[in-house]
């Protein structure tokens, strides 16, 4: 492997994988997935379609990354880098989806890939994802097995370096942090017309066993604070002003008009009535 | 035992209403976060995308998306449109229209969270005293084309021009910017997000202000007018497209009373006068939501039906009609019981 697949980022010292979205328009989608700070042969993709040829592929790294084409069926990929040295196993691993998720991924998220795993619970659905000052639960495990107590990093390309610890079934709860500065856009997400600013994040933990010292991290992206760039205020005084508008609908119509209504109503149930 | 709980149409209605509500709504709460990406994705009702506990979506997101990302962008890039482009539109078309095919506009009357909350805050305004705002034959004419202008100008004409770069990418999804299901359904989740308003671009400020006064409006108006939005839903003229093909049809007869009777015509929470005038197929109007209640308030025996397959479901009958009278007028005034505003009471009839 070579290029620049492998390198470290400068704002984690923590594995992590890179996606970008690549090919002409949404069918020919391709992915290219770059290891940073870990050095590994090929990338596993694992599938929510499990069942699937493709369910679980060893994509090849070239000096640009490894080549994630769209399956038919799109979903959920769960993709993961490993490196063994000596005692030392390190894993990167992130999630992506295509356009038409699929199936639900519980079942691919919960699947052992790795000795010790961090695990979304849940992954953000599509139309959504982890933004700032939201509370996001993550499973950490070995062999399967819940750690409790187990002390988490979590950093992002923004600056925040802090520290979880998880509860007695191995779970940590991740608040996001706020800390994008307010006038810098520091990249897009998604398609380059759609700006949404966004910035990465990484939750790394270490475990040793057996004599080997495992380090896992799970990567992925979070935008701003779901009320950046929103007016509370404005919102509720159009809600307001369109609901002023249509007080006059609920004013009483004239007497008379509405008596000989009434009248005209009532002389037609009676009618019916003694019809029937 | 079933007819204790669900004496009439309308409560049994209603139970379903509650149970829909809370499936689009909550239901990802209930039956897991991905559940919205696996029921449909197509259903045939406002259940909104927006909201993160749903547990389905609206078709008319995926409209957008498609005909924005898919459709717009190939049809620059002519030379890359082959069907594989169109495949997933006309997948969550058919997928919709199948669905569809089977319940008919059953969708609008009986699942779509929009329609209910419109229908209680209706019955609030009814205990409230408040009047009846109604169109009559002459002016609901100018109501009804507007619901066809939202699904050609909102749904499908600017985020297929965004697509193709000739409209600002902010009308990607321009319908759902204005839509009151979008704040209804996340309001209902505690869900303070949608409505505050978006303040990145003029496009965004426009359509959020636009979407958050129709909502207002829709709100108060609903107090005092029988589902004052699906008068100009897009989905109303989605469905209305197709109507015909159902197996599920309202039927009406020719009967010799219907000219001085024109009960149904009231209990018609769309206002389709047609209903009391017309028999056949004009009697099945594009705005009907098939509620059901103008089956349950017409007096004469079989008069009007609904059928599915041919085999009728339920069926107009004097002695229904008698029972119904006594619980509520057909504008769904309660009798017995209480109206909060009495000065309004002794104003309406009933």
């Amino acid at each position: 492997m070579g290029g620049g697949a492998g390198k470290p980022v400068a704002w984690t010292a923590f594995p992590t994988l890179k996606t970008r979205m690549g090919g002409e328009g949404r069918e020919g989608r391709v992915v290219t997935v770059v290891p940073q700070g870990i050095v590994a042969n090929s990338i596993d993709a694992y599938s929510n379609n499990i069942k699937d040829a493709k369910g679980h592929r060893q994509l090849p790294l070239d000096m640009a990354g490894a080549k994630l084409d769209k399956p038919e069926a799109g979903g959920f990929h769960w993709l993961a880098a490993r490196e063994e040295q000596d005692d030392k196993v390190r894993v990167a691993s992130t999630v992506y989806f295509f356009s038409n998720p699929g199936k639900n991924p519980t079942a691919l998220f919960m699947q052992q890939k790795h000795e010790l795993e961090i695990i979304p619970q849940p992954f953000p659905r599509e139309h959504s994802r982890y933004r700032a000052n939201e509370d996001w639960k993550f499973l950490v495990r070995f062999n399967s097995k819940p750690l409790a107590n187990q002390k988490i990093n979590l950093e992002t390309q923004n600056g925040t370096k802090t520290e979880l610890v998880s509860d007695a079934q191995g779970v940590i709860t991740a608040r996001m942090p706020d800390d994008f500065k307010a006038e810098v856009e520091q990249k897009t997400a998604g398609s380059t017309d759609n700006r949404r600013r966004s910035s990465d994040f990484v939750l790394a933990t270490e475990y040793k066993e057996g004599g080997k010292s495992y380090l896992t991290a799970f990567n992925g992206s979070y935008g701003p604070d779901a009320f950046d760039q929103r007016s509370l205020a404005m919102g509720l005084g159009f809600t307001l002003l369109g609901m002023i508008s249509a007080v006059p609908l609920l004013r009483q119509r004239k007497p008379a008009k509405q008596a000989a209504d009434a009248r005209q109503s009532a002389a037609t149930e009676t009618a019916n009535h003694k019809d029937a | 035992m079933l007819k204790t709980i669900f004496p009439t149409l309308t409560r049994f209605r209603f139970a379903i209403q509650l149970l829909m509500l809370f499936v689009t709504v909550y239901g990802g709460a209930l039956l897991g976060t991905y559940m919205v990406d696996r029921i449909s994705q197509a259903l045939p009702s406002l259940a909104c995308a927006y909201d993160k506990k749903t547990g389905d979506q609206c078709i008319l997101i995926v409209n957008q998306h498609q005909l924005h990302h898919r459709i717009g962008e190939a049809l620059i890039k002519a030379q890359e449109i082959t069907l594989k482009v169109f495949i997933p539109t006309l997948i969550s078309v058919g997928t919709f229209f199948a669905l569809f095919f089977f319940l008919n506009k059953a969708f609008c009357g009986w699942v779509c969270p929009m329609g209910t909350v419109q229908e209680i805050v209706y019955r609030i305004g009814r205990r409230l005293g408040r009047p009846l705002n109604r169109f009559d034959s002459g002016n609901v004419g100018r109501v009804r084309p507007v619901k066809w202008l939202m699904l050609l100008v909102l749904v499908l004409g600017l985020p297929l021009m965004a697509g193709m770069g000739l409209a600002s990418n902010e009308l990607g999804d321009p319908y759902c910017q204005v839509c009151p299901s979008r704040l209804v359904t996340t309001l209902l989740t505690a869900d303070v997000e949608q409505i505050a308003l978006r303040t990145s671009t003029g496009v965004n400020f426009f359509l959020g202000a636009a979407g958050n006064a129709l909502f207002g409006f829709i709100i108060i108006a609903a107090l005092a007018v029988r589902q004052p939005f699906c008068r100009i839903c897009p989905l109303l003229s989605w469905n209305a497209l197709f109507q015909r093909l159902s197996p599920m049809q309202l039927v009406k007869k020719q009967h010799d009373k219907c000219d001085k009777c024109s009960v149904c015509e009231k209990a018609c929470p769309m206002d389709i006068h047609e209903i009391g005038r017309e028999h056949g197929r004009k009697a099945f109007h594009e705005d009907c939501t098939m509620c059901g209640r103008c089956v349950e308030y017409c007096p004469d025996d079989d008069v009007i039906q609904i059928k599915f397959f041919g085999v009728k479901l339920f069926g107009s009958s004097r002695e229904y009609y008698k029972q119904r009278v006594k619980l509520e007028t057909p504008e769904g005034l309660p009798k017995n019981k209480v109206i909060w505003l009495t000065q309004a009471k002794e104003n309406q009839h009933g």
